[in-house]
């Protein structure tokens, strides 16, 4: 099994967000609390009990289906950048 | 009029007779909540003028001869739900200006009731957390004493009368603890009542909607306008066909109230003597007291915080500057990434977001999440257990006073506050805080847990029962 900080390395990657050196060790010693924290959920016996994935018996919701106008006006004006029908994001190539 | 002294009812008739209309109310709550704002931090915006308009629009109704339930009440809301008119700014600096294009459901269905919008109220970053301590626009200071934070920004805005009510998400236990820590009341639905369109939730199997008001006679008012069927949420599928409540009234024999004797003993003594003569004064009120065992509290705590986490990570992925946020200037696609979420992310969303990420890597998914997943199952089955020989639960909503708005503590001492109300969000059961007694001049609360869709029964046995925030 790989150690906390490579773990952790790997999850700053994953939520693609920038962090001194600094941010980045404080975050590993909070890390190692946390998994003190969490000692007790890993030795507790949880027998046959079978994990609950939702905690509500929601159902599909149908409508009826019809073409509809859409929102798409609206979601624009929400986004940062947005033309020609796209989310625009920088220039990757000259 | 002072709203402390008035009920929602007695708002709603004054303006329906004429005493006073809804226009001259809300600029008169307005003209007060600039003044408390100044030194409580309550709210992040203020309606002002799109207030005004909202209320000349409910007294148009009442002259064409409309009678709106909650004609001319002013409403406080929580910062992570969407109003189409004022910034939604989800405690980040990065949405200090987005304008949501929707308004979350349970605003609409108030504000068709007549309600009127006066402002957004603070939040932790992201809507994470119990306290305000981590909001960018600094803590929201309780109105009972000052140097102490009021935990959620809506309890403050009613306990100060500046509202009748607020209208706030509750994941882990924030509407439950502010109402504690002000003195109010407040209460998270059943799961699937209220719909949660229109929620920022960083939590989405826990995030509920609910409502804090003085007291549960006020929150009676408006259950029902804010409840049922929403097709834009499927958990509110189970009230297409309307609900079974369960209703039975205060005082009655018939009532159990389950006390869970060892969940008490995390408490200072100070405050097990509140819960013991709160026991006490049911048991005068005719109630019958039962012992009970709720023993997982907490490995539900900590469940909560693994799922809750791997939840955020999930839900904070589209805050990227493309699709939301403000895009941050770099050379690079990543580097534009990386700037726009650390502008985006505070240190608290940051913190959950990459430790869900970490739980949720091949090597801890096991581990971690699926265990909390077992462990959610058994809290669930813990809850229906006891409610087998009881009609509702009394338990703390808060495991301390409110914390001092002076000075650092870790991250994990805060969230352990949460010890008593996030196993109740693993239930999804109801649970409404009322005031239950006082120490060092703080008001000190009580929840009331009861089976899926028992509020009514857990509002009128908590009006009869708790004292009031007035």
């Amino acid at each position: 099994m790989e150690t906390s900080a490579a773990g952790l390395e790997k999850a700053i990657k994953a939520i693609k967000i920038g962090l001194s050196l600094p941010e980045q060790d404080h975050l590993h010693r909070e890390l190692e609390e946390l998994l003190g924290w969490l000692e007790p959920l890993l030795a507790f016996n949880t027998g046959e009990t079978e994990p609950l994935l939702f905690g509500h018996e929601a159902v599909n919701v149908l409508r009826e289906d019809h073409p509809q106008e859409g929102r798409l006006a609206e979601l624009q004006e929400a986004a940062p950048n947005f033309a020609g029908g796209f989310y625009l994001v920088p220039k990757i190539m000259d | 009029m002072e709203l402390r002294k008035t009920t929602v009812r007695q708002a709603a008739d004054a303006v329906w007779k004429g005493e006073i209309t809804a226009h001259q109310l809300i600029e008169k709550t307005l003209k007060n909540c600039s003044v408390l704002n100044e030194g409580l931090n309550i709210f992040t915006y203020l309606a002002g003028i799109d207030a005004v308009e909202q209320a000349k629009a409910v007294d148009q109704k009442i002259k064409n001869g409309e009678k709106p339930p909650l004609a001319g009440i002013p409403v406080a809301v929580k910062d992570d739900l969407c109003y189409g008119v004022l910034p939604t700014g989800l405690g980040s600096p990065a949405f200090s200006e987005f304008i949501s294009p929707v308004t979350a459901a349970a605003v609409e269905r108030l504000m068709e009731a007549g309600a009127v919008v006066i402002g957004k109220t603070n939040l932790d970053d992201m809507g994470q957390g119990s306290t305000t301590l981590s909001s960018p626009n600094g803590p929201t200071v309780n109105p009972w004493l000052a140097g102490r934070t009021a935990g959620s920004a809506g309890a403050a805005a009613v306990a100060t009368g500046v509202c009748m009510l607020a209208v706030e998400s509750d994941s882990g236990g924030a509407l439950r603890q502010g109402a504690s820590h002000c003195g109010v009341a407040g209460l998270r639905p059943t799961t699937g009542r209220v719909s949660r369109h229109g929620l920022n939730a960083h939590c989405s199997s826990f995030a509920r909607v609910g409502i804090t008001a003085f007291s549960g006679e006020d929150i009676s008012e408006v259950l029902d306008l804010i409840s049922g069927f929403d097709e834009r949420d499927a958990a509110t599928a189970v009230c297409r066909e309307g609900i079974s409540e369960i209703i039975k009234a205060p005082g009655s024999k018939d009532i159990t109230i389950g006390y869970p004797v060892t969940a008490f003993d995390y408490l200072e003594p100070e405050l097990r003597e509140i819960f013991e003569q709160a026991r006490e004064r049911f048991a005068e009120g005719g109630y019958r007291i039962e012992e009970v065992d709720l023993g997982l509290l907490r490995e539900g705590l900590l469940a909560y915080y693994v799922i809750a986490m791997a939840e955020a990570f999930s839900n904070h992925a589209r805050f990227d500057g493309i699709r939301f946020g403000k895009t941050a200037e770099a050379d690079s696609l990543e580097e534009m990434y990386e700037q726009s979420r650390a502008e985006i992310l505070g240190r608290e969303a940051r913190r959950r977001s990459i430790f869900g990420a970490f739980l949720l890597s091949k090597d801890n998914y096991g581990r971690y999440y699926r265990q909390a997943l077992k462990i959610w199952e058994m809290v669930r089955q813990e809850f229906e257990t006891v409610f087998e020989r009881c009609d509702l639960l009394m338990l703390p909503a808060a495991r301390s006073l409110p914390r001092s708005l002076e000075g650092e503590s870790g991250f994990l001492e805060g969230w352990s506050e949460d010890l008593y109300c996030a196993p109740v969000s693993l239930s999804g059961m109801p649970a409404l805080t009322i005031p239950a007694g006082q120490v060092d001049q703080l008001p000190v609360g009580m929840q009331l847990v009861g089976p899926p869709f028992s509020e009514k029964m857990l509002l009128a046995v908590g009006s009869a029962s708790g004292s009031t925030g007035k």
